[in-house]
């Protein structure tokens, strides 16, 4: 896994574990992590990830898109690496200097 | 996760900037007890920011990631913290307010309140404040309320699991919403004649919401209502094709 996906990941674990709080503290957190079945995650603690992401990344980002394509049901299915990988590549868009 | 107080009340929201030009401010409204601001992050946050939207979003009090207080559960109180939202938001210009179920009945609600800020209302599987609906909304309460209680003893023993029923089920447990909403003071429906907005309402073609389109119809004339085949009240999740595919042309005719 390239580091830039490495240093996402840690990032996105610790957004994660504070979303799930108390319950979160055990779950232990890969790319292959699935936020439903894995972390019992409702659709909304993934919606609830975009006031970090945001916070984290600025709009560089764009979170609504990248959920936009998922329904309720196929958002549950999402794996952790799925969207480390989007925000890596993401970040690989933002031109240079900026 | 941003977190807001409003009105006494500590609520989650989301706001996505519009891409490209700033044409016009939406507020999403979502619907009763097991729904939360996801639904409509899911399905039409990003097509209304890049029709040039700023998109503003909440989870109601008591529900998603807002707070739940005990008490607090009238329309009046709903109402209230999307008046006080929009205030924090420091929204000026008319706004369009979108609302699944009840959160079109918070939309109605509150365009009754105050018609010169509201550019237009978009409802999906929703009615106004009538006796009718709100008495159907009673029911569903009381029966969401025995189907939680049973899913709780099933999965108290998986502490993740429990966490997702949790939520929903303190709701109905732990507040008096269940009580709360269906006594509150209806507005006179003569209120409703003050909405001179243009509006939209979307419906499942095998839900009951349907049979409330004529009463809507008659309180808000200029009201236009489309029927979805196929469809239940589950509507705007199942269905988000369709939903985009009436509300985006729609919106695009007034928005520019």
């Amino acid at each position: 896994m390239p580091s830039d996906q490495n240093a996402v990941l840690a990032d996105v674990a610790s957004m994660l574990r504070s979303v799930l709080g108390d319950f979160g503290d055990d779950a232990e957190i890969t790319m292959d992590t699935t936020f439903r079945d894995d972390l019992g995650m409702e659709s909304i603690d993934v919606v609830s990830l975009a006031g970090r992401l945001q916070a984290r990344y600025g709009s560089s980002v764009n979170f609504a898109l990248f959920v936009s394509g998922l329904d309720v049901e196929s958002v549950g299915e999402l794996r952790v690496g799925q969207l480390v990988e989007y925000i890596a590549d993401s970040l690989d868009k933002v031109p240079a200097g900026r | 996760m941003s977190m807001v107080r409003a009105n006494g009340v500590d609520l989650h929201v989301q706001e996505v900037a519009p891409i490209g030009e700033h044409r016009g401010t939406v507020v999403l409204v979502h619907g009763m007890t097991s729904d939360s601001m996801a639904s409509w992050f899911l399905t039409l946050v990003h097509p209304l920011a890049e029709a040039g939207m700023r998109v503003l979003l909440y989870d109601l009090r008591g529900h998603g990631r807002s707070a739940r207080p005990a008490t607090g559960y009238r329309l009046d109180d709903f109402v209230d913290d999307l008046e006080a939202l929009l205030a924090h938001w420091a929204v000026t210009e008319p706004v369009y307010v979108f609302g699944n179920s009840f959160g079109g009945t918070v939309a109605f609600t509150y365009a009754a309140r105050h018609p010169d800020r509201v550019a237009g209302i978009v409802t999906i599987e929703s009615a106004p404040p009538t006796a009718t609906w709100f008495a159907r909304m009673a029911r569903r309460l009381a029966r969401a309320a025995e189907t939680l209680a049973d899913a709780d003893v099933v999965t108290h023993s998986r502490p993740l699991f429990a966490r997702r029923v949790r939520d929903a089920s303190a709701l109905l447990a732990e507040t008096d919403i269940g009580e709360q909403l269906p006594a509150s003071a209806l507005p006179d429906p003569a209120a409703f004649t003050a909405i001179t907005c243009p509006v939209l309402c979307l419906y499942g073609a095998d839900s009951a919401v349907q049979e409330l389109a004529e009463e809507t119809a008659r309180l808000v004339p200029q009201s236009r209502h489309v029927v979805v085949a196929g469809q239940k009240h589950t509507l705007l999740i199942k269905a988000p094709d369709q939903v985009r595919a009436e509300v985006l042309p729609w919106l695009a005719t007034r928005v520019h």
